[in-house]
């Protein structure tokens, strides 16, 4: 099975990195927005 | 080359788990809108007096069919086709999965039966020391037993396949499969041992007190797995089968999607603690440890947002996409299967970081119990999960009844109308959970809301409302395709999305299951023994049991 | 089958190298809040006879309310009941600005939760456990609690408010 078609070998996700990058950014950004909520509130102990 | 023949009975099978999935997303997804508009302070609650005596009720119909028994019946239809199809061959004992099939189907008799009559308004968490009729209880365990029961059949027949082909790699259906059934039998211990030592016998008055604290680790030892087990069918479909329905696209590392199931089964048990950061009576060494692992089981996600991204940009380059992201709309979007599986996954991402947030120790304690968590499932369960199975469907029933889907494009529509209403009702719930609004409360009742929660409780009512257009034309479109005279000319081509390299070529490592299962039971051991064995050795059974709805 | 090495193109090694990094980050992050900035989640304190808890003379929950234990610290012994109503005892605590106040919660029924919006007070309410966590309002104005765990029908209405005075 899997036979190579022309083409599969060049193939270089560069649209996936792009989409992935934008998420990480959203990531970063949402959870660190909450982060900064916890550490504005203080302390528990 | 034809493709492997599924027998008639086998499809027929199959069918009847879809049929009652079907039939309980339907009854279940009726009272989410009814929650979601008491929210925006229209509470038609108070109509169904007679039928369903609370909005606390509404909810508990809600979880248990929608979370429970509409994702359970199709994962368990779901998971058959993939053995029996991946496999290529039937069910090595057809009355043994029927046995499990039936005795599901009595259990969720068993537990509707309380639940309809208000004796078991415990919401789907059912935490004690709520004591619900002890029927619901028989009833979910017989769930999860028929579960385990069909699970056994998946293993049978895979034994024969082995032995009949020692040397081959298992196709990657069947293997994502049988892990799905594998992680769940070992995690479903956990409910397991929390109803039979404890809910059971103390509902049928047989002992009279429970250890709530212990009754909570036991619950969530099986909870948080349990997500795993409604996600891991849906990655399965959109690792192999997605790619080729969008536009003939090959599966970008057959390797790497086995090497993450397997990491999904080894590290989706031993976090359960995470659900549990702000329970008194555990210690934090534990829950921080937990936490930890929950990182660690990111990290299989993030690899199979890689790989079924770049699955999916291969399609799009073959159907003659450019760029870095005109690709994106080259994919078959006008194919119903295709849109509500690509929606489901792009809402995933927002899924996948509110998780996080939650996973996040201490950062948990913003969130906790508050309105963000229903915003965060109803995106992953609710629509990763949900959006892709009735995605799935929109193939998978016409291959099995032979009839043709009907109104593609209703569905196409059905799939943008969820996608609008979800962002709308999930942003508003996260939004709220942030400002401070708890979940699980009718805030139209609750005095205590500020005027400034307003307009996103009326969002979430809106989102409701949507939902509830998309769900009822997923209904009819389910509806006419069963009843449709018009048959597909031929059977439906099941979508398999072949590997850039071929699977044989993969190191041997991950076609053995000893490492792995040894692996998963010996981090269980480590991460759950001590404190497990902790809380029983100091087990307190002091708490009787409420009936306080 | 062979036993050949497992093949990662070059771009996703490069992903999953930058997803290890990213969450290693991650943990790091809660872990200065943890443990550099005393931001914690609620560890043991106390168990207790859920059926006489409330009751018990000897329980400081059968006496529920406030105790200054040292200039400008607080205990606060809280009781969470859904019988014979949806409530806290006390439901209303005053304190002045500044104030460092250690709640201690308990149930004699259901699991509760407990809220103080805008604080990192936030956890379950188990019968059987008291549930321990500190917050110290600086500033003046009234922080609702709220119960987060289903109780029963009367779940939406339980609620109370700390009022911080200047």
């Amino acid at each position: 099975m899997a036979k190579k078609d022309k083409g599969d070998d060049d193939f270089r996700p560069t649209g996936t990195l792009a989409i992935l990058a934008i998420f990480i950014i959203t990531l970063i950004a949402i959870w660190t927005t909450i982060y900064m909520i916890l550490v504005g509130r203080g302390g528990t102990l | 080359m034809k493709q492997y023949q599924v027998s008639a009975v086998e499809k027929k099978f199959i069918g009847s788990h879809l049929l009652v999935a079907i039939l309980a997303l339907a009854v279940g997804s009726l009272f989410g809108p009814l929650q979601a508009f008491e929210h925006a302070g229209w509470d038609l609650y108070q109509y169904l007096k007679p039928l369903i005596k609370s909005y606390y009720q509404g909810l508990t119909v809600h979880g248990v069919l929608n979370a429970l028994v509409w994702t359970t019946f199709f994962i368990m239809g779901f998971l058959t086709f993939n053995v029996i199809f991946g496999l290529k061959r039937p069910l090595k004992n057809l009355t043994l999965n029927k046995v499990g099939f039936w005795m599901m189907v009595v259990g969720v008799v068993a537990a509707a039966i309380p639940i309809l009559a208000n004796q078991a308004t415990v919401l789907f968490t059912f935490y004690p020391p709520l004591k619900a009729n002890w029927a619901f209880y028989v009833g979910l365990t017989l769930v999860v037993v028929g579960s385990w029961v069909e699970g056994w059949g998946f293993f049978l027949t895979y034994k024969d396949w082995r032995k009949d082909n020692p040397n081959e790699r298992m196709p990657f259906i069947a293997f994502g499969s049988l892990v799905t059934t594998l992680l769940w039998q070992i995690c479903t211990l956990g409910v397991a041992v929390e109803i039979l030592t404890m809910l059971l016998p103390w509902s049928l008055g047989l002992i009279e007190h429970v250890d709530p604290q212990l009754a909570r680790t036991y619950f969530w030892f099986t909870g948080h797995p349990l997500v795993y087990f409604w996600l891991l069918p849906a990655y399965i479909s959109w690792y192999a089968m997605l790619p080729k329905q969008a536009g003939n696209g090959k599966m970008f590392s057959d390797s790497l999607a086995r090497l993450s199931f397997w990491l999904f089964l080894v590290l989706s048990t031993p976090i359960g603690i995470h659900h549990q950061y702000v329970d008194p009576g555990v210690p934090p060494t534990w829950k921080f440890l937990h936490s930890m692992f929950t990182f660690g089981v990111f990290f299989p996600s993030l690899m199979t947002a890689f790989t079924v991204i770049a699955s999916l940009e291969h399609a799009g380059r073959k159907q003659g996409g450019s760029g870095v992201f005109a690709w994106i709309g080259k994919l078959k979007w006008n194919d119903p299967a295709v849109a509500s599986q690509l929606l489901a996954g792009l809402l995933f991402f927002f899924g996948g970081i509110g998780g996080l947030a939650n996973a996040s120790y201490n950062v948990n304690l913003v969130l906790h119990n508050t309105a963000f968590i229903p915003g965060h499932f109803h995106l992953t369960v609710a629509t990763a999960v949900t959006l892709s199975f009735i995605g799935i469907s929109y193939w998978l029933v016409p291959y099995l009844t032979g009839r043709k889907l009907w109104q593609p494009k209703w569905a196409v529509i059905q799939a943008w109308i969820w996608f609008v209403g979800m962002i709308i009702f999930s942003n508003s719930m996260h939004v709220l959970g942030l400002l401070g609004a708890p979940r699980r409360v009718p805030l139209g009742l609750a005095p205590y809301v500020p005027a400034e929660w307003n307009s996103r409780l009326f969002q979430v009512g809106l989102g409701g409302a949507i939902l509830f257009v998309s769900g009822a034309i997923y209904l009819i479109v389910m509806y006419k395709t069963a009843t449709n005279k018009e048959r597909v000319e031929e059977e439906v081509e099941v979508p398999i999305a072949e590997p850039m390299q071929d699977p044989a070529n993969g190191p041997i490592w991950l076609d053995r299951w000893a490492p792995w299962i040894y692996g998963a039971l010996a981090l269980i051991v480590i991460m759950y023994g001590p404190i497990l064995f902790d809380m029983i050795k100091n087990i307190a059974l002091t708490s009787p049991g409420f009936r306080v709805w | 089958m062979s036993s050949q090495k497992l093949h990662v193109d070059s771009y996703e090694r490069g992903w999953m190298i930058f997803s290890a990094i990213l969450l290693v980050a991650f943990a790091v992050a809660v872990s200065v809040a943890a443990f550099g900035m005393g931001i914690q989640v609620p560890a043991p304190e106390q168990r207790v006879d859920p059926r006489t808890v409330a009751t018990d003379p000897n329980s400081p929950w059968s006496n529920p309310g406030l105790r200054e234990v040292a200039p400008g610290k607080y205990d606060a012994y809280i009781l969470a009941r859904a019988i014979p109503l949806w409530e806290y005892l006390p439901k209303e605590l005053t304190v002045p600005a500044g104030s460092s106040v250690s709640f201690y919660v308990t149930s004699p029924d259901v699991q509760h939760g407990f809220m103080i919006q805008n604080t990192n007070a936030n956890f379950m309410v188990i019968p059987g456990q008291v549930s321990k966590l500190t917050v110290k309002f600086d500033k003046p104005g009234t922080y609702n609690f709220i119960c987060t765990e289903y109780c029963g029908s009367g779940h939406a209405i339980m609620y109370g408010a700390i009022i911080v005075t200047p």
